[in-house]
């Protein structure tokens, strides 16, 4: 009976992967969402927050339920504020959640198709063992992204699960960093990667990671947020910070007079995810008024005009933010001291109870850094490599001032920025990258197996994957 | 075998080692084949004039996975020879230049980008390399500054 069903693709020979009949999946997580795909698609299909919802034992996933204000529920991440995984339990369901929402169903595997070479005793033990486990991924290779510092026992998890637990036929992992390199055209480059918790700066060789000038440092999207925070704390009245879903109605009213808004009552929101809201306040906030002052010089600086940029932005006009509640207000130079601090340690708003932000922290002090770990004779090309990447790097004015900032520290040297012009290639880069590799017909021959895994055990992604 | 998989085809190796020991050649192009399974030959020429060889790496081209034709990434050899300031003589360095133009589509300036240690790696006596990625960098007095160090 069995042998006369048709091939099934879950088992053809397994070297069909890489080739036209199966797509890849590309996993691309960060701290803010996780991004996955089918590879050879121009975009990710799956783009879904990180944070999740932690209610009566239970977790909660993807943006319609994380964000109802649920008594009781907490919200939560599995990633570390140094941009890898903290707790693998979660990271694996959302991860799968992920997949499994917009991809590729659920699904068990047919035990008559399944035991195609089987005779009918074997297969009665098949059925058994094949109706508890979903395998969602048994015909899809996976390749993940990863920071340039995942530890190695991370990576050696990554793949355990993707081969024990989901079952794909095939595995692997690309530094996120070589991957917005590469689909800017370049083996080499200095790859400046601003995200939501972390912003690194990595010099690529080649197509490898130099690990020696591997520089991270917690000023990024959501450090811009605090910012925002203290700044609305300190002013003059001070700013109520009232998210969205607490807002019943709202009225129109003038520029910097009181809202006239009704506020719907909850019960027992937690403070974790009350933050959360608020923090998708600063974002709009982030988006759509900060700007980082473009230089030349810092906001600070004295300018030819004999005052300093401080003056000249204040004789500019302002942007207005409307609040949810339907309160405005005009935000001139504010909204570039938000994210001075990114570039001058002085200019960064003091955030109560946490540390001063120190100079090795700001961007053109890392990239200094990182540039002097590398050999002399590479840096003239590093500089003339810069590509520019992640989601915050889309504030205006960033990739100016980062030019600035160079011309000035390397005077006389060529500098060129590369930062895509398109939103989607800046915040996906390393998500396309990896779909780009992992529909190439070639690809096939860098996957590590199944069979390869199994022979050699999870320690084969550090032999493999440089 | 590179990052992406991609070969590298035989000939670009001998066509190289022709350029580098017989010294007719004075440049040659490799390109993706269309299906961007290996890395070929495109032309080796004799004509060593830099504009020359610079207009072929302005005009070249790359089909997106659409069909669509637009600007197309090339890996490329060159003998390149300049006199010192010095007056110490002349210099001959065998660069190889990763050419990706910015407005290329992205698919090409990934393929290349990550199948190029691949042939670089095959070419044995490469004295120098560089990246270029629009008009400005591929120059000649940017690139003669670049090559000699500035001592041309
Ligand atoms: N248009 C924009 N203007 C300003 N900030 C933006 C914009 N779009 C996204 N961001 C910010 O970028 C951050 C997300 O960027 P990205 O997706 O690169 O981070 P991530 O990879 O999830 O996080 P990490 O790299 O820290 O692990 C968030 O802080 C978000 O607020
Ligand atoms: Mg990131």
């Amino acid at each position: 009976m069995a042998s006369s069903q048709p091939l099934t693709s879950s088992v053809q020979p397994t070297d069909v992967y890489g080739g036209d009949e199966v797509s890849a999946i590309i996993l691309d997580p960060g701290y803010s969402s996780v991004r996955a795909g089918f590879a050879g698609e121009d975009a990710p299909k799956s783009f879904i927050s990180s944070y999740y919802g932690f209610h009566n034992d239970r977790q909660i996933f993807g943006d319609d339920d994380t964000h109802n204000p649920l008594p009781g529920m907490e919200i939560r991440n599995p990633m570390s504020k140094d941009g890898v995984v903290e707790d693998w339990d979660v990271a694996k369901s959302l991860w799968h959640y992920s997949i499994t929402s917009r991809l590729v169903p659920m699904k068990q595997t047919d035990p008559r198709t399944n035991g195609l070479n089987d005779d009918t005793k074997d297969m009665d033990v098949e059925m058994e063992g094949t109706e508890e486990e979903e395998k969602p991924l048994e015909e899809h290779p996976l390749l993940m992204t990863e920071t340039a510092w995942n530890p190695s026992k991370n990576r050696e998890k990554s793949i355990e699960i993707a081969m024990e637990e989901w079952g794909c036929p095939a595995f692997w992992l690309q530094r996120n960093s070589v991957l917005a390199a590469f689909a800017a055209g370049k083996a080499t480059a200095l790859v400046v990667d601003v995200g939501a918790t972390i912003t690194s700066v990595v010099c690529i060789h080649d197509g490898l990671i130099l690990k020696k000038s591997i520089q991270k440092s917690p000023l990024a999207g959501n450090w811009v947020s605090s910012q925002i925070r203290a700044l609305w704390n300190t002013s003059e009245p001070k700013i109520d910070l009232i998210p969205h879903f607490m807002i019943a109605a709202k009225t129109p009213v003038d520029a910097g007079a009181p809202a006239q808004a009704t506020y719907q009552k909850f019960e027992n929101i937690t403070d974790s995810f009350r933050t959360r809201e608020e923090e998708r306040v600063l974002t709009e906030f982030k988006e759509s008024v900060v700007q980082v002052w473009p230089g030349p010089g810092r906001l600070s600086s004295p300018n030819p005009a004999g005052t300093t940029n401080v003056d000249y932005v204040k004789a500019q006009p302002g942007r207005v933010f409307e609040f949810p509640n339907g309160a405005n207000q005009m935000w001139n130079v504010e909204r570039m001291n938000v994210v001075e601090g990114l570039w001058d340690e002085k200019a960064a708003i003091p955030i109560p109870g946490e540390p001063a932000v120190t100079k090795g922290q700001t961007i053109p002090e890392m990239i200094k850094a990182s540039v002097n770990a590398v050999d002399m004779d590479l840096r003239a090309a590093l500089l003339q490599n810069v590509v520019v990447t992640g989601g915050t790097t889309l504030i205006n004015g960033f990739t100016d001032r980062l030019n600035q900032e160079l011309l000035n520290m390397y005077p006389g040297t060529r500098i060129k920025i590369n930062a895509a012009g398109l939103t989607t290639e800046r915040r996906f880069g390393s998500w396309i990258g990896g779909s780009i590799l992992g529909s190439l017909g070639t690809f096939h021959q860098m996957w590590i197996s199944k069979k390869e895994y199994e022979e050699f055990g999870a320690g084969v992604v550090e032999k493999r994957c440089k | 075998m590179s990052q992406s998989g991609v070969d590298v085809s035989p000939e670009c190796v001998s066509t190289f080692n022709e350029l580098k020991l017989n010294k007719k050649i004075k440049f040659i192009i490799f390109k993706l084949t269309d299906d961007y399974k290996e890395i070929v030959v495109e032309e080796a020429s004799e004509n060593g004039d830099w504009d020359y060889f610079r207009e072929k790496l302005l005009n070249a081209e790359s089909k997106s996975k659409n069909g669509k034709v637009g600007k197309g990434p090339r890996y490329a050899v060159y003998d390149f020879n300049y006199d010192l300031a010095s007056g110490e003589g002349t210099r001959s360095k065998i660069t190889f230049i990763a050419w990706s133009p910015d407005d290329a589509g992205i698919q090409p300036k990934m393929v290349y980008a990550s199948s190029k240690d691949a042939l670089k790696r095959s070419l044995n006596g490469l004295a120098t390399e560089f990246q270029a990625n629009d008009t400005d960098d591929i120059e000649y007095q940017s690139v003669l500054a670049k090559v000699s160090k500035g001592l041309a």
